[in-house]
């Protein structure tokens, strides 16, 4: 007997299934940061409006990666429906709290794929998630600098608009 | 399309239980679910669309639910067939398409171990 399904698609359906959570999930990302743009924007902090903007631009360029990779393995790739964004932040910092919660969960979200891919014995799709997980790295170090400049600076005076100064700046090398 | 149409030779049983089978064409690439007192036919992707649907059918909640009747309507986008089913035909189309999916999984191994890791 034909082995249709496989001939049809080089993925299972197990991990097509987590693939398509994640574009799910990426999507979400990409709303959150631009949520967190406009409220950024809408209280003066011009240069994290800017860095938010800038994120969820990225995690859109995520989402169709993933979009791309699932389709061409003969997968069905699914346009996600995407609701529940957070709209409202109790401060300025809350913002950069939620920022790094959330590449918190993408991170593990990306470790459960590839547990599942050894699981499978399935190299090719954990061969593609090695750019996401390398990813991460720079994704959580950012989030992380970011918050940690409340500390740094200090939220008093003119602390947050110093800090606003700086959030673009943050850079992340491997070297 | 109905059963006299297709010749049942050319067809491979795949899993079968006492309300229903399943066969494989492999000149057509295609899928037949004789289930329902429907002979349907199915390609991968919807066979895998009617498989999630038939999954997330809750049997529970449609027995105990008495405001509607013990009957689902499953049919999806793009799908040709639609099918009424009562709650003991949903388990049992449950189990059919189950048993399916379980013999491709151990048909891609055997052709994985005879047929394609052989040299
Ligand atoms: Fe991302
Ligand atoms: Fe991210």
């Amino acid at each position: 007997m034909k082995d249709l399904m496989r001939i049809k698609c080089l993925i299972s359906q197990d991990i097509e299934t987590l693939l398509n959570q994640q574009i799910k999930k990426e999507a979400h990302s990409s709303s959150l940061y631009l949520s967190m743009s406009s409220w950024c924007d809408q209280n003066g902090f011009d240069f994290s409006a800017d860095y938010f903007a800038k994120q969820s631009e990225e995690e859109r360029v995520h989402q169709l990666k993933l979009f791309k990779y699932v389709l061409d393995m003969g997968g069905n790739a699914v346009s996600p429906e995407v609701t529940g964004i957070k709209t409202e932040f109790a401060g300025f910092r809350e913002v950069f709290e939620d920022a790094l919660e959330a590449e918190i969960a993408i991170t593990q979200s990306f470790k459960n794929i590839a547990s599942r891919c050894h699981k499978e014995q399935d190299f090719v799709t954990m061969e593609f998630l090695n750019w996401f997980l390398k990813e991460q790295r720079e994704e959580e170090y950012k989030a992380r600098r970011a918050l940690e400049l409340f500390e740094v600076i200090g939220e008093e005076g003119t602390g947050r608009w110093e800090i606003d100064k700086h959030v673009n700046k943050i850079t992340y090398s491997e070297q | 399309m109905e059963k006299a149409c297709v010749d049942i030779n050319e067809l491979i049983n795949v899993f079968s239980n006492t309300q229903g089978s399943i066969y494989q064409s492999d000149k057509l690439n295609c899928f037949y679910v004789d289930f329902g007192g429907k002979f349907a036919r199915y390609n991968c992707l919807s066979l895998q669309k009617l498989k999630k649907i038939v999954e997330n059918i809750d049997v529970e909640a449609l027995l105990l639910n008495t405001n509607r009747a013990d009957f689902e309507l499953v049919t999806f986008n793009g799908c040709e067939h639609i099918y009424l089913l009562s709650a003991l035909e949903i388990v049992a189309l449950k189990d059919l398409l189950h048993g399916t999916f379980t013999m491709f999984k151990l048909n891609h191994m055997v052709n994985d171990c005879l047929n394609r890791l052989v040299y």
